[in-house]
């Protein structure tokens, strides 16, 4: 396989990401917290889709609906009763508070929705192009045939359409425009009139929609389990502290290079290493920061 | 960012509703899947264990403790023994067919008198095959419980915890382990009544090293010459990998490209992109289920064909369902099913329940068997006692025995006895270890059938003797 299919692998990787890493990075920069549950949101936006998808039965394209949805109000519910209360108390208490309302939910999830992983029934097409020219340099061919499949198209349709649309709410609405404005100062954008508590709100439930996207995609990939968005969190939170944490745009390209990292990294590391491919990303997102301290993207270094 | 927001909770309120919450949420973590017994009036688990109440000591157990001096008038009125037990984790779906044999068991070893005429039951508590729950619950199930033997734990536990296991003196005897790490680990060394040079492990189901060979062995007759390896990076399928390849390259086999990934990703396109561009006759994966599930999955949608070889906790009727017709044709190679008493067990097996039948499921059974009938040749229910006895009763010489049952009236007659097992003959080597046949079952419309076996003797010329 070429250069070009791996680069394909990677953004795909990079897609699932960028979805939940947006929402995260989105959190941090307006209610200013480091969310350790968001991983327990894409869990339980995964079993929404699933239950849709399987109980009711719904077409999958409305058990994703119905995730996002789902996810969105969990978030706000989860936020009104766990988070907006300590809002005062700054970013470390709400920090610990994400650690241990995410375990309880991750128990909680396992001791009642079961221990054995649920499959979303799929169909998968697969489009091959072999006719694509071998363009080698060294040992590397940079071309080659490729071939991607509905799944791959799916996850990155989905992931563009999300920003688009995160890009157009931040830019060209009242609600985007006053997220921008407590995201750099939430004491001046109050005293501008803006009600910041609805804002902190609109965050949370746009956060919860995106955490439902992104958990419906990889249990359409994977599985859904109790550890479905759990075992996905370090990378959402690195790619959003390596773009620059709180900065949407740096949310997107923070996750590519994670993907694009772990792709490349198990294409070519020798072969007793290619288990190590997060490492790799890991040391990829430590060399930037030692760099730039402030992520790809981002402006300045916040406390927390 | 300076706070600033208005609050809508009474923060009071707030700290009290958290602090109840974490409270109820904590208790719910510590107590998750944990202590269930069976035994008692039979053996009511249904080996689901989600239920766990986290106690276990106290009521249901004797009063005066398991390793009572069964000698004279004053036997144990009850004798408990532990079982770690993944209720939970990666290797929960395991679970249900290995709870369900071990309550049959106890059920039909009650049913029979018991050990020295006392109720038998198991104390089962979750480790989600997680070392340092396997610490936790190991201690708790034998200083707090007294429990004179342990009937479980993974290789995931057993191999790093080695040292700390060996420390406590107490005869674990396992379903589980498949690790080559365990092959010269275990057993009384052939010296029984000698402790001091025991190594307080025993496993009755065949080790990777045995059923790894018959599998290499099934590959080499069947034309299958160069192989591709995808295996996750944990101990269990690293082992069943090096087992596998071991017998396969000295035997002519060659590795033409391995490559190793992490469990619980999203995709493995990648590393299959990566093996697939090598040249192989057929592929070896070594994962967990899920992970293998998304990792075929990926190779069933890039078309890459070939011939996939799984290893044994793979033959799973949700692999087939999940990666659809592409998987036809795959198949595993699992501890055989061919003990000399199979059929006494699925009888008794199949009346406790509908749990489904994997390989370490007529382990399992075995495991309580050996346990029960080493009590009731030693005359009590200690640790040293168990462990003297654990080689006698099953090794061969005696008057061969299919059930706990037929094995008390033995001893009760002054005859020694070798246990003949569900899984294999159940005839300890010196190491602790068991031998039998591998059963190859192939994945089709139906699942995974059984389609050939590799019979022990064939397997037995790879093994060295005293290497296992």
């Amino acid at each position: 396989m070429g250069l070009l299919q791996e680069a394909i692998f990677g953004v795909v990787t990079g897609s699932y990401i960028a979805i939940a890493a947006i929402g995260f990075t989105l959190i941090y920069g307006i209610v200013n917290m480091i969310n350790f549950a968001y991983g327990e949101y894409l869990t339980l936006g995964a079993f929404v889709g699933f239950l849709a998808a399987s109980a009711i039965p719904v077409p999958l394209p409305v058990a994703v609906v119905l995730a996002m949805i789902g996810g969105g109000v969990i978030s706000i519910v989860l936020a009104r009763g766990f988070f907006t209360p300590i809002n005062h108390t700054g970013p470390v208490p709400m920090l610990l508070t994400s650690i241990g309302l995410g375990i309880a939910i991750r128990n909680a999830i396992r001791l009642f929705g079961g221990r054995s992983a649920r499959y979303i029934e799929t169909e998968t097409a697969t489009f091959r192009f072999d006719g694509v020219p071998d363009v080698t340099v060294g040992s590397v061919d940079l071309l080659g045939g490729f071939f991607v499949t509905s799944e791959h198209l799916i996850v990155f349709g989905s992931a563009v359409a999300v920003f688009l649309s995160i890009h157009a709410l931040l830019t060209r609405t009242d609600v985007g425009i006053a997220m921008r404005a407590m995201g750099d100062d939430e004491s001046l954008a109050r005293v501008r009139g803006i009600d910041t508590q609805l804002i902190r709100d609109s965050v949370w439930v746009l956060a919860g929609v995106l955490a439902g996207l992104a958990g419906v995609l990889m249990a359409i990939q994977t599985n859904v389990s109790s550890t479905t968005g759990f075992s996905h969190i370090l990378q959402i939170l690195s790619a959003a502290i390596l773009g620059g944490a709180g900065s949407p745009y740096g949310a997107i390209i923070g996750a590519y290079v994670i993907g694009l990292a772990l792709a490349f990294s198990t294409a070519f590391l020798p072969s007793s290493m290619t288990g190590l491919s997060s490492a790799v990303a890991f040391a990829i997102l430590i060399v930037v920061l030692l760099v730039k301290p402030s992520g790809i993207a981002g402006t300045e270094v916040r406390e927390a | 960012m300076p706070s600033d927001t208005n609050d809508l909770v009474n923060r009071r309120t707030f700290l009290t509703v958290t602090g109840s919450s974490g409270i109820v949420g904590l208790s719910g973590c510590v107590s998750f899947g944990g202590g269930e017994e069976s035994g008692g009036d039979g053996g009511t688990g249904d080996g689901s264990g989600d239920d766990g109440s986290g106690d276990g000591s106290g009521d249901g157990s004797s009063d005066d403790g398991s390793s009572d001096d069964g000698s004279g008038d004053g036997g144990p009125d009850t004798i408990s023994l532990g079982q770690p037990a993944s209720l939970s984790g990666q290797w929960d779906f395991l679970q249900p067919g290995v709870s369900q044999a071990t309550d049959a068991a106890v059920a039909h070893i009650n049913e029979a008198g018991g050990p020295l005429d006392a109720e038998l039951e198991v104390i089962r508590r979750d480790t989600a095959v997680d070392p340092q729950e396997a610490r936790t619950v190991t201690t708790q199930l034998i200083e707090n419980d007294g429990v004179p033997a342990i009937v479980g734990l993974f290789s995931s536990e057993i191999n790093p915890l080695w040292d700390f296991l060996q420390d406590f003196e107490v005869p674990m005897v396992t379903p589980w382990p498949g690790s080559t790490f365990l092959d010269t680990r275990g057993g009384d060394k052939a010296t029984p009544e000698d402790l001091s040079d025991d190594e307080w492990l025993w496993r009755t189901v065949v080790g990777d090293t045995v059923h790894t060979s018959g599998s290499a062995v099934y590959a080499l007759e069947n034309d299958l010459d160069t192989l591709g390896v995808l295996n996750g990076t944990t101990e269990g399928e690293r082992s069943y990998v090096e087992g596998f390849l071991s017998v396969y390259e000295d035997n002519g086999g060659t590795v033409a490209e391995r490559v190793e990934v992490e469990i619980g990703g999203s995709s493995y396109q990648s590393a299959l992109s990566r093996l697939f561009d090598a040249e192989f006759d057929a592929f070896l994966v070594s994962l967990p289920l899920e992970s293998a599930i998304t990792a075929l999955s990926d190779w069933s949608d890039a078309g890459y064909g070939r011939q996939p070889i799984l290893s044994d906790p793979l033959a799973q009727q949700d692999l087939v369902d999940q990666v659809g017709s592409d998987i036809h044709g795959a198949w595993a190679g699992s501890p055989g099913q061919s003990g000399p008493s199979y059929d006494t067990f699925e009888e008794i097996y199949s009346g406790e329940g509908d749990a489904e039948i994997n390989a370490w499921t007529p382990p399992a059974w075995d495991a309580m068997q050996v346990i029960a009938l080493a009590i009731e040749r030693a005359g009590e229910a200690t640790p040293e006692a168990i462990e003297r006895n654990l080689g006698p009763v099953s090794r061969d010489g005696g008057t061969e025995v299919n059930t706990f049952a037929e094995g008390k009236e033995a001893l009760a007659n002054g005859e020694e006895i070798s246990y003949q097992g569900a899984a294999t003959p159940t005839n300890f080597t010196q190491h602790g270890n068991v031998f039998g046949s591998v059963t190859i079952s192939t994945a089709g419309e139906n699942g995974f059938e059984a389609t050939s076996e590799v019979p022990a003797e064939d397997i037995r010329e790879y093994v060295a003797e005293g290497e296992y």
